[in-house]
């Protein structure tokens, strides 16, 4: 209903507004229809219930309150009973009366403060006629009204005028926060206890007290359960069979047949062995000769380092007959100024002739002659290969000993190049941009070996040697360590304290 | 004629083959999850044959996988795992920047975490196959194990490493399966025969790591992570085949039996079946027959014999390798838990040690150097304990890992633990001894004995041509006839000639090809000895002069 709505701000419902035509009435122009909202949502009552009424009447009561001064001892419940009816109606004509009770907490105060039994202040209504008016008769000082004069013991008992003063006497009580009192959720927990109540006469365990099974899935995954957890448990992975009981069109339809793994890749990428063992000069406390053939390795290795950074030096190098002498700069900046004056007469005349030679016709003679020359030498060459072929006949012996030559070479290359792919499966490959590089080899000098367990210092490192071991067998590419690239520049600004102290 | 023109690089090998980035687009992973994938499943890259057919023209080098491979790789339910895993670091990343610490902690309870099994399952069908690729295992493991806590690797891959190589090792023990140890100046190799396997492992010396800064962690860590899972089925598979619990409990120390009941001796020798097999000889039986005790021997090489380890020695090395041959072992209470007895019991019968000398010394023990334990195993028999004393300059350390061929050259002290392990020179030693005692108060090298004792040899050999020679002459200056004597027809004398003979016919009958193939390999031989002799001789002058320098230095003082 209408009067339930509040009334919007818009300037069309402001009084005095002007509408640009004449023929358009303002209040028209806000249209008159309920709006429908969702009366289950708090925001919502906030925004369009309207509860102005509601407020003007309790208003109206305390003012009514506040100038009819004290009320009569006795609790007037009737007119209590009234006024909730009052807002009942109110809040009747807009809301179900379910919801009328809420509102009713508004003025529920209003209720407890009745209920206590305590002086009051009442309503013009309530009130008798006797409390309301009265005779004027003159100022008589001495009558009715005998007030009795506190003696002076009593005095003492009298509260101070100060805690009269802080002392809260507004008869309008203090609003409870109802909010204090509610349980959110309150619904949906009494609901859930409801539940519970009921599965539980039925003899259900609810999910949460109920140890987890197979069909609920994993709840926690925890580090127990980490490849790499110390306390972790093995089984025998190769002892059981699980055979598949399930059909194997469906498996491979939905994915989850397993996809086998053929052969070639539990093959090893490299005959060299995974641990390598050190030559026996690399002993701690190693024998003279074989110590020295290792060292001798190890110089073998340094001298061909040593070879190439040469040969790098060598290549930047610059010959020293090529260094600009004076004579030369001069030579270079004259260059092209000078001319050379060539007889160009000479040249052409050369040209001329040359043409003119070629344009010479051929004789008709010459040509007969030279038809005879062709055929001559086609004969010739025929009859030359004729006679190459029974030549050849004669010749069986060495066809046969250069055929079998021919196969022996190509039987040696055969074998010769298994050979190499049989080698090259010992060879690190090329994986990369990077090609391996074996590292340094581990060798101790001769004062460097202590011969004893004690004061051994250990040469090199195992986890590179097994790292580089992995890139041999071509377990892994030679990488470089990713470089750190810094995208913003970076600016030096010199600090004002710190250069004050340069 | 006709036909649409085809297409470059649309069959052949550039089909086959594909980039590393392409494949990695393919299976929508970062190139750090795409090189742990691949690392995990076994799958590596690969050189084409023809590099500009495979790379589309270009020659630009390029890391290529093969095709099928990385088809492959797009079913293992891993991948998954890694995007989950992906996505579990970015809600972290935000729950930390938002400070949700409830947040932080439930998506912490419900970290993604994948299980290699499968993968092992996969790649090792068979428990040998999974065997002979321990190798690199152990190695990893052991390396790892060593780390310190860093924070270069988890702490958690560090302790399940040590578990797993200490649980490899009892196994070892129990087992009596190792056959060499090498000491070098990288680190301890382990040789062990498990199964029918041979199988090398290195181990770092203790406290030995600088951590080098071109080792890529996580490729390693992602190496251990696979390997760990590996090991533990393996140990598993070990321990039930010996019939024992796993997995076992304290075991750090190595000092205690994994086996409640330790088998009898009679037990273990038990007879080695005898399966006739036609076409193998007697002799080829007799000869495994042998092996097979000679093997039996080494094993119980330790046993009876009580150590006490010093605290300067490398007790977890010496302890396991001990161990490994039935010998007892225990240290000082305040190196180590597990020490079975004290310094102050009777009955060890080795002490060892590394220091020039110890004060207080017991009557009734040697007080060795530990290098006289690792020779010992590696020649197989127990050397005599006079060359590893305290403050003696030991003898050098050889490589079990080489094997000579025949011509090679051999160092002189492994031609005595050989002549040891013939069981020639047994007392020769001590005559030798006895000899120096009196010959010069020096403490000389068993290098100076062994050439002594080839003087010695040669001496004898030189007196007896003497003999002959002079009693040749005699005859003729005499010219008598001497009674006959009937000569001793030395069978095993005769049968060499014979063989001589019918191998010299045989070099003649010789065709002219395979004379000159024979020719060229008895070239050869003759080459190598004539090294190997070459070597000796220089050998020995190193030792002239060596011994004449101390003999000079030990005038002067």
């Amino acid at each position: 209903m209408a009067p339930n709505r509040r009334v919007k701000r818009v300037a069309a419902s402001q009084p005095g507004f002007m509408t640009l035509n004449t023929s358009i009435k303002p209040e028209n122009l806000v249209s008159n229809r309920r709006k429908r909202i969702n009366k289950n949502k708090k925001k919502n009552w906030n925004k369009h219930i309207d509860v102005n009424d509601v407020e003007d009447f309790l208003e109206d009561v305390r003012l009514q309150e506040r100038t009819t001064g004290v009320a009569s001892t006795t609790p007037n419940t009737r007119a209590i009973m009234s006024n909730t009816r009052a807002i009942m109606s109110y809040t009747r004509a807009t809301i179900s009366t379910t919801r009328a009770i809420t509102l009713c907490s508004l003025c529920w105060p209003l209720l407890d403060s009745t209920r206590n039994n305590q002086q009051r202040r009442g309503l013009i209504s309530d009130k008798s006629d006797e409390s309301l008016f009265f005779l004027d008769a003159g100022d008589k000082k001495a009558g009715t009204q005998t007030v009795v004069e506190p003696t002076g013991r009593r005095k003492a008992s009298r509260p101070l005028k100060v805690d009269l003063i802080l002392k809260n006497n507004s008869l309008v009580p203090v609003p409870k926060d109802i909010l204090a009192y509610q349980l959110p959720n309150a619904k949906k927990l009494r609901n859930v206890a409801k539940k519970a109540e009921q599965l539980a006469a039925i003899g259900k365990v609810p999910k949460k007290h109920r140890p987890p099974t197979k069909v609920d899935g994993p709840t926690k995954t925890t580090a127990a359960d980490a490849p790499n957890n110390p306390t972790r448990d093995f089984y025998d992975i190769w002892g059981q069979e699980t055979k598949e009981t399930r059909d194997p069109w469906y498996l491979r339809q939905t994915g989850k047949a397993p996809v086998k793994r053929g052969w070639k890749w539990n093959e090893k990428s490299s005959l060299i062995p995974a641990v390598e063992i050190i030559a026996p000069g690399g002993s701690y406390n190693p024998d003279f000769f074989s110590h020295q053939a290792l060292l001798l390795k190890a110089h073998e290795v340094e001298v061909k380092k040593e070879k190439e950074e040469n040969k790098i030096i060598k290549q930047l190098a610059y010959d020293k007959d090529d260094r600009a002498t004076e004579e030369s700069v001069f030579q270079e900046q004259v260059e092209g100024l000078e001319e050379e004056d060539y007889d160009a007469n000479d040249f052409n005349s050369a040209c001329t002739l040359g043409i003119l030679n070629l344009v010479e016709k051929k004789t008709e003679k010459q040509r007969k002659k030279e038809r005879v020359q062709k055929i001559k030498e086609q004969r010739r060459l025929a009859s030359r290969y004729k006679t190459g072929q029974q030549q050849q006949l004669f010749q069986l012996r060495s066809i046969k000993v250069s055929l079998r030559q021919r196969e022996q070479r190509t039987k040696e290359r055969q074998t010769q190049r298994r050979a190499n792919q049989e080698a090259e499966k010992y060879r690190p490959r090329r994986l990369g941009k990077l090609k391996f590089t074996a590292q340094d080899l581990e060798v101790q000098l001769t004062n460097e070996l202590t011969g004893s367990l004690r004061t051994l210092k250990p040469e090199g490192s195992v986890l590179k040697d097994r790292f580089k071991s992995l890139q041999k067998r071509n377990l892994i590419e030679p990488r470089e360590r990713a470089k750190f690239k810094r995208r913003l520049k970076i600016k030096y600004v010199e600090k004002r304290s710190f250069r004050e102290i340069t | 004629m006709g036909g649409v023109q085809k297409k470059k690089f649309d069959r052949g090998a550039a089909t086959n083959y594909i980039t590393r980035n392409r494949a990695r687009k393919k299976l929508q992973l970062s190139l750090a999850d795409f090189r742990r994938l691949c690392i995990l499943k076994g799958i590596y890259p690969h050189e084409p044959k023809h590099k500009k057919k495979v790379n589309r023209g270009s020659t630009a080098p390029r890391t290529f996988y093969l095709m099928k491979d990385i088809r492959f790789l797009l079913h293992e339910p891993i991948v998954g795992k890694f995007r989950e895993y992906k996505i579990f670091v970015r809600k972290l990343r935000k729950a930390y920047g938002k400070s949700e610490w409830s947040g932080v902690t439930r998506l912490k309870d419900n970290k993604p975490v994948y299980k290699l099994d499968h993968i092992i399952k996969e790649r090792y069908p068979t428990f040998i196959d999974a065997l002979r690729d321990v190798d690199d295992a152990l190695s990893m493991g052991f390396l790892f194990s060593t780390f310190a806590r860093t924070g270069k690797c988890h702490v958690q891959t560090i302790q399940l490493c040590r578990r797993l190589t200490v649980e490899w090792m009892n196994y070892v023990i129990t087992s009596r399966a190792l056959k060499k140890v090498f000491l070098s100046i990288k680190g301890i190799y382990y040789q062990a025969e498990v199964l029918g396997q041979t199988i090398t492992w290195l181990v770092p010396y203790q406290f030995s790591h600088d951590h080098p800064t071109d080792v890529d962690y996580r490729v390693m860590a992602t190496f251990t992570e696979m390997y760990t899972t590996l090991m533990g089925f393996i140990n598993f598979r070990l321990y039930s085949s010996l019939n024992l619990v796993y997995p076992p409990k304290k075991l750090s120390a190595l000092s205690s039996c994994l086996a409640r009941v330790v088998s009898s001796v009679e037990e273990d020798e038990a007879q080695m079946d005898h399966f006739p097999v036609e076409g193998e000889d007697v002799e080829q039986m007799e000869a495994r027959e042998k092996e097979h005790k000679e093997q039996e021997a080494q094993r119980r090489l330790f046993e009876g014999l009580k150590f006490f380890v010093n605290r300067e020695v490398p007790r977890e090395s010496l302890a396991f390798v001990l161990r490994c041959f039935g010998a007892q072992v225990s240290w000082d209470k305040s190196l180590c838990i597990g020490a079975a007895y004290d310094v102050t019991d009777e009955t060890i019968t080795h002490h060892i040690a590394d220091r020039p000398n110890m004060e207080k010394q017991y009557i009734n023990r040697y007080y060795i150097q530990p290098q006289w334990v690792y020779d010992s195993i590696n020649s197989k028999i127990c050397l005599p304990v006079e060359d590893y004393f305290l403050g003696v300059t030991l003898p050098p350390h050889l490589s079990p890992f080489v094997e000579e061929k025949e011509g090679d050259y051999v160092p002189p002290e492994k031609l005595r633990i050989m002549a040891l392990q013939r069981g020639e020179l047994t007392d020769f030693f001590s005559i030798l001894v006895q000899d120096e005692d009196e010959e010069d108060d020096e403490d000389d090298d068993d290098e100076d004995e062994e050439e002594e004792e080839e003087e010695e040899e040669e001496e004898e050999e030189e007196k007896e041509d003497e003999q002959n020679l002079k009693k040749m002459e005699t005859q003729r200056s005499q010219g008598k006839v001497t009674p006959g004597k009937v000569k001793k027809e030395d069978r095993g004398r005769l049968e060499q000639e014979e063989k001589a003979e019918e191998k010299r016919l045989a070099i003649m009958m010789m065709k002219k090809k395979e004379k000159y193939l024979y020719d060229k390999i008895m070239f050869g031989k003759k080459r190598k000895v004539r090294e190997a002799n070459k070597l000796t001789a220089k050998r020995k002058a190193h030792d002239d002069a060596s011994k004449t320098d101390k003999k000079k230095k030990a005038k002067k003082q």
